[in-house]
């Protein structure tokens, strides 16, 4: 009973907060130099006054800035994300076309990075000062201070056109009508890449983190107990250091998982992963409002959503940690 | 101070990133004077590999410039900017987090929504938006930067002066009835210090990455040569000539690497308690 | 006058004799698309992507060879009356639209006199000049003109009128139609499916007037962000044909270069990209005439040929490119010549104030010609600042002349009364976009000259009059000419007679096939 309503709570706290940032966005983009029909006109090579003014009619933005804001706003409220001035499609429907894309590249190179990252972090942990420490250390170090799109690039110079084992870009083999396990097998050899360049980044993090953290907790008291017990030095790693190791590790989980857009702009960009972040940038170039706003919204909302889910697993992990509303 | 010093040193990591920053900090120092020219004059040939011409060793670009020129007049620019854009960051986040943690109750309330709102914007993208309404100049990049680097920082001086607030000291001085600004900067500021440090060498590192980022999305200030304008620029022509963007790219990530082995150095020196620990 | 009975059988058969080989039918090809269109609608949106992709859906009356000269494409024949004023065309019949109505000259009345009038900008300055357009029988199509109109028979290109279906948009709003997501024209292809940020996919229409054509059975657009991930995507062998400007410049030669590979810079003629600086010339230093002098003699426009654009270009003398009709060889040239340049400033006794250079935001190649032009200028003691945007801003600051510099493309449509007067007659002065006379030149003789240019219907006229208008222009430095661009096409060998019209690609896959 608590626990749904501190549920509750925390949804109410989340709407107050996205419906702060659908304004704050909204004037910001409006602030940006030029508007769509101006974009639209400077790539025709031709245009008006008469082109641009049907333009603007048509987009409504020759109304005055609050009754553009007021319509967006209730358009939300009635579900409604708006229209997009350039691609002629609601933008919903423009968002749910990209995000499985971006969902399945940042799901993949999350689950790696974690997986990897809490692997290596604890291989060097229980071989701490030795060499197998000093090389997962230096080379988490190496990978934290290079550029992603760097990583990216070198890696479709060396995978993709030196040695051909992987495509540079696209989710799928266009135009091959692969069905069933085929064609899943097939947007599996295209996510190699771009999911491991995005995941390395991370797996650095979750290496340090994982590291540091399970030799802090190895220190506390009721791992001495555990070893004067008896038990063996495995089971310890695993039942007690690990389990309580894990919790700082979990929270940057969370804000990985809620960062998924913005953070994976780049490497879409360099592979042609047809996603969402690549679809707000463009949107941004465009100054296609509605989709820029839309990818917003829906960003921020998953944002707030992994940050709930991430202190509802805490919750369960560590019962001890208050309900603060 | 002495024993901070004698923590630091001992860290091997730490000295090695002082060694690497050193380097870059002198360079960019004398880049007017090893490279009197501006870097954007084009003086040869271009894409001429590495060690191909006399004095030019780090090869010229597509329009015949010295990426060496580049590469010591961009320390400066990529320096500035992970400073500046910190030290923004700072001023922006080191008062928001005091006045939550030391007032704490609804002030506490509204400013860590502020900073909670701040923080559910995904902040690359935040990022792009910012420099697309400035359009891209130094400060329009430094401020983006700035904008959504600032939140941990709150976070950080909140919780510090959370912790601080109920020591004896401050409430001693409290009582004696300093005024607020004065126990803030006086009392309790110097005494959380010392994360805010380590938050902060880091934060120049991301600074700088991020920056790089920016420009190879096409969001670079074309007026200054920065190591992120030069790995953008010389993307398009990396399998014809790699020099121009490898060059750049090594400079960030030894500049980063320095600054990250430092924020580690300089946090196990702050606390020797977790130092002894964590090795 | 100009007596003129132009059969499209010989044009036909002059293209038929152009392929070596008997083409084989069959075949997928695929191609880079750059930037990802924001429509297909020809009608509607007539940017670059469009016209690449659209062109293969779309038909309009005519399509023209390499040397400019008309070809049937939706009419199989035309004459022009004696006075010029009269122009009849004779539609090929049985021809469907890809929904299988039949198309007649209703659907040519209808797009040109309701449709285009409302929605394409350029081609509604070419009506100025219709009196009237009428449909005498279904397979016949009338523009009668209120004064002759010499480039009028080059407006029936698919860019410039592209045939609509009346029974889709008559009577609707034609921006909001439901039916633009999926275009129906008359040409080889049909639009199949648009996987948004992915590709677009056009498949042949089986049902085209022409026997045998298309060859191909599908083309695939695909939409790659990044210019270098488009190279490689082109050397693993996942594209066969990289467009004209899909890949930067520094790659084309490295690309060329490769084994089966192919590459022409034809195909461009009707558009002949001509590339220039708008130079500001209501204020400041620029608006002197002898500052713009010594600007142009301060830019090494030979090194930005051979070095930013790998030779694929010439320099560009005059607003007219040389590529266009009525071009006169013997305007005088602005030669590299940084002392001249020098002695100019000192002339108009130039202060120091800096100038801002407006770089268009499309791409590496353009940004390193802002910086080059910038060492240019620095070189001759003019103070240079570049102003970064992206589009949106590119075209405000243009739109709203707030900029000094500002770089440009764009294409000449074959005959200057389209493609250069525009830029630089009076009336053509206006805020709010970035292609009209934005530079703010305004000179009455060249008015005048370009008036009675665009009117009389004899060439020899018509070319006394362009060759006084470029003299003019060119000794008052309306604009800063840079570059006669040529954007190569690159393919694969084994793709056949691709490029074998004056738009190259846009309409290019009618004809192509693929000897595999």
């Amino acid at each position: 009973m608590q626990t749904l309503r501190y549920i509750l709570m925390r949804l109410a706290k989340a709407a107050v907060i996205l419906f702060a940032i659908v304004i704050l966005n909204f004037c910001l983009i409006h602030a940006a130099p030029g508007d769509p029909a101006a974009v639209m006109a400077g790539e025709a090579g031709a245009s008006d006054e008469l082109f641009l003014q049907q333009l603007r009619e048509k987009f409504g933005l020759d109304q005055p800035f609050h009754i553009q804001l007021w319509k967006y706003i209730s358009g939300l409220l009635q579900l409604d994300m708006g229209y997009s001035y350039r691609q002629d499609a609601p933008v919903w429907d423009l968002i749910m076309d990209r995000l499985p894309a971006t969902l399945l590249l940042t799901g993949a190179a999350f689950v790696l990075s974690i997986v990897l990252g809490v692997v290596a972090g604890v291989m060097a942990a229980v071989r701490v000062g030795k060499w197998a420490d000093t090389a997962i250390t230096v080379a988490a170090l190496l990978l934290y201070a290079t550029p992603l799109f760097w990583v990216a690039l070198m890696a479709i110079l060396l995978f993709s056109v030196q040695l051909g084992w992987f495509p540079s870009y696209g989710m799928e083999s266009i135009g091959s009508e692969l069905t069933g396990f085929r064609y899943w097998l097939d947007v599996a050899h295209h996510l190699v890449l771009p999911a491991t360049t995005l995941g390395l980044f991370f797996t650095a993090i979750y290496a340090r983190m994982t590291r540091a953290s399970f030799l802090e907790t190895a220190a506390e008291d009721f791992v001495k107990t555990a070893r004067a017990k008896g038990l063996s030095e495995g089971r310890i790693a695993r039942r007690h250091i690990l389990r309580n190791a894990i919790l700082p590790v979990v929270t940057l989980a969370g804000l990985q998982a809620g960062q998924i857009v913005g953070g994976a702009v780049l490497t879409e960009t360099v592979f042609a992963w047809p996603g969402i972040g690549r679809l707000m940038f463009d949107a941004l170039l465009q100054r296609d409002y509605n989709v820029l706003l839309g990818v917003f919204l829906i960003s921020s909302a998953m944002v707030l959503l992994f940050n709930l889910i991430t202190d509802l697993i805490y919750l369960l992990v560590d019962p001890r940690i208050e309900l603060n509303t | 101070m002495n024993a901070f010093m004698k923590n630091f040193l001992r860290n091997k990591g730490a000295v090695a990133g002082l060694i690497l920053l050193s380097i870059v900090v002198i360079v960019a120092v004398i880049a007017p004077f090893i490279y009197p020219q501006s870097p954007w004059t084009m003086v040869q040939r271009p894409f001429q590999p590495p060690m191909a011409l006399d004095g030019f060793y780090f090869g010229t670009d597509v329009l015949g410039r010295d990426i060496g020129a580049g590469l010591a007049h961009g320390a400066r620019v990529s320096l500035i900017v992970g400073l500046v854009s910190t030290l923004v960051a700072l001023l922006i986040g080191l008062p928001i987090g005091a006045l939550a943690g030391y007032f704490g109750g609804i002030w506490d309330d509204i400013l860590m929504r502020f900073t909670e709102f701040f923080q559910t914007i995904p902040s690359f993208a935040l990022a792009i938006v910012i420099v697309a309404i400035l359009q891209p100049s130094l400060s329009g990049i430094v401020l983006a930067i700035s904008i959504v680097s600032w939140p941990p920082v709150a976070r950080l001086v909140r919780g510090e002066f959370l912790s601080l607030r109920s020591r004896e000291y401050v409430q001693a001085a409290i009582l004696s009835g300093l005024s607020p600004m004065n126990i803030i900067f006086r009392q309790i500021l110097p005494n959380a210090i010392s994360p805010i440090i380590v938050l902060a060498s880091l934060m120049v590192a991301s600074a700088i990455l991020l920056e790089s980022a920016l420009s190879f999305l096409g969001l670079g200030d074309p007026n200054v040569m920065s190591w992120g304008y030069m790995i953008g620029a010389g993307r398009t022509v990396l399998r014809q000539a790699w020099w121009i963007c490898v060059f750049p790219g090594l400079a960030i990530l030894f500049t980063v690497l320095a600054l990250n082995l430092i924020g580690e150095g300089l946090n196990d020196a702050l606390n020797p308690r977790l130092a002894r620990k964590g090795r | 006058m100009k007596k003129a009975l132009l059969s499209g059988l010989i044009g036909a058969a002059m293209v038929a004799t152009a392929a070596m080989a008997e083409p084989k039918s069959g075949g997928r090809i695929n191609v880079v698309v750059q930037p990802e269109p924001p429509g297909l609608m020809l009608g509607l949106i007539q940017n670059g992507p469009t016209q690449n992709v659209a062109g293969n859906i779309y038909e309009s009356l005519l399509r023209y060879d390499k040397d400019l000269n008309p070809q049937p494409s939706l009419a199989k024949e035309w004459t022009v009356s004696d006075d010029g004023l009269t122009y009849t065309f004779k539609l090929h019949s049985g021809v469907k639209w890809h929904d299988g109505e039949d198309f007649s000259a209703d659907d040519v009345v209808f797009s040109a006199d309701v449709f285009l009038r409302e929605t394409h900008a350029r081609f509604r300055v070419g009506l100025e000049h219709v009196e009237s357009i009428t449909a005498p029988d279904a397979e016949t199509v009338v523009f009668q003109l209120k004064n002759p109109f010499g480039p009028f028979l080059g407006m029936f290109e698919a860019g410039t009128m592209p045939i609509v279906p009346k029974h889709i948009y008559e009577g609707t709003s034609f921006k909001d139609n439901p039916a633009n997501a999926t275009p129906i024209g008359t040409g080889p292809f049909k639009f199949e499916e648009w996987k948004k940020g992915s590709y677009i996919h056009l498949v042949k229409n089986e049902d085209y007037y022409i026997d045998g054509l298309p060859y191909l059975d599908e083309i695939y657009w695909q939409v790659i962000p990044d210019a270098a991930a488009r190279a490689v995507a082109f050397e693993t062998g996942q594209i066969d044909v990289l467009p004209g400007g899909s890949v930067e410049n520094f790659d084309v030669p490295r690309l060329a270069g490769m084994d089966n590979v192919c590459t022409t810079t034809e195909g461009w003629e009707f558009f002949a990209p001509h590339s220039f600086m708008w130079v500001n010339n209501r204020e400041g230093w620029t608006a002197k005439p002898k500052f713009r002098q010594a600007l142009m003699y301060a830019m090494n426009r030979e090194f930005m040929k051979d070095v930013i654009w790998n030779g694929y270009a010439e320099v560009a003398h005059s607003p007219v490119s040389s590529k266009t009709r009525f071009y006169d060889t013997d305007v005088a040239k602005y030669e590299f010549d940084p002392e001249k340049a020098k002695a100019l400033l000192d002339e108009v006794g130039y202060d120091g104030t800096p100038v801002r250079i407006l770089p268009l935001p499309y791409g590496e190649t353009w940004n390193r010609w802002a910086e080059a032009v910038k060492q240019n200028l620095d070189a001759v003691g003019v103070k240079t600042e570049i102003v970064a945007t992206d589009v949106a801003g590119w075209n405000q600051k243009l739109s709203d002349w707030d900029f000094d510099l500002g770089f440009t493309y764009l294409y000449q449509y074959g005959d200057p009364a389209l493609g250069v007067g525009r830029s630089y007659i009076s009336s053509n002065i206006a805020k709010g976009s970035p292609w009209n006379n934005v530079s703010g030149y305004e000179n009455a003789e060249v008015d005048q000259l370009f008036a009675d240019a665009a009117l009389k219907a004899s060439a020899a006229e018509r070319q006394e009059l362009y060759t006084k208008a470029q003299a003019q222009i060119v000794e008052d430095v309306a604009a800063a000419w840079l570059l006669e661009l040529s954007f190569p096409t690159i393919y694969r060998c084994d793709v056949k007679d691709l490029v074998t019209t004056a738009i190259g690609v846009n309409d290019g896959f009618k004809d192509a096939w693929l000897d595999r």
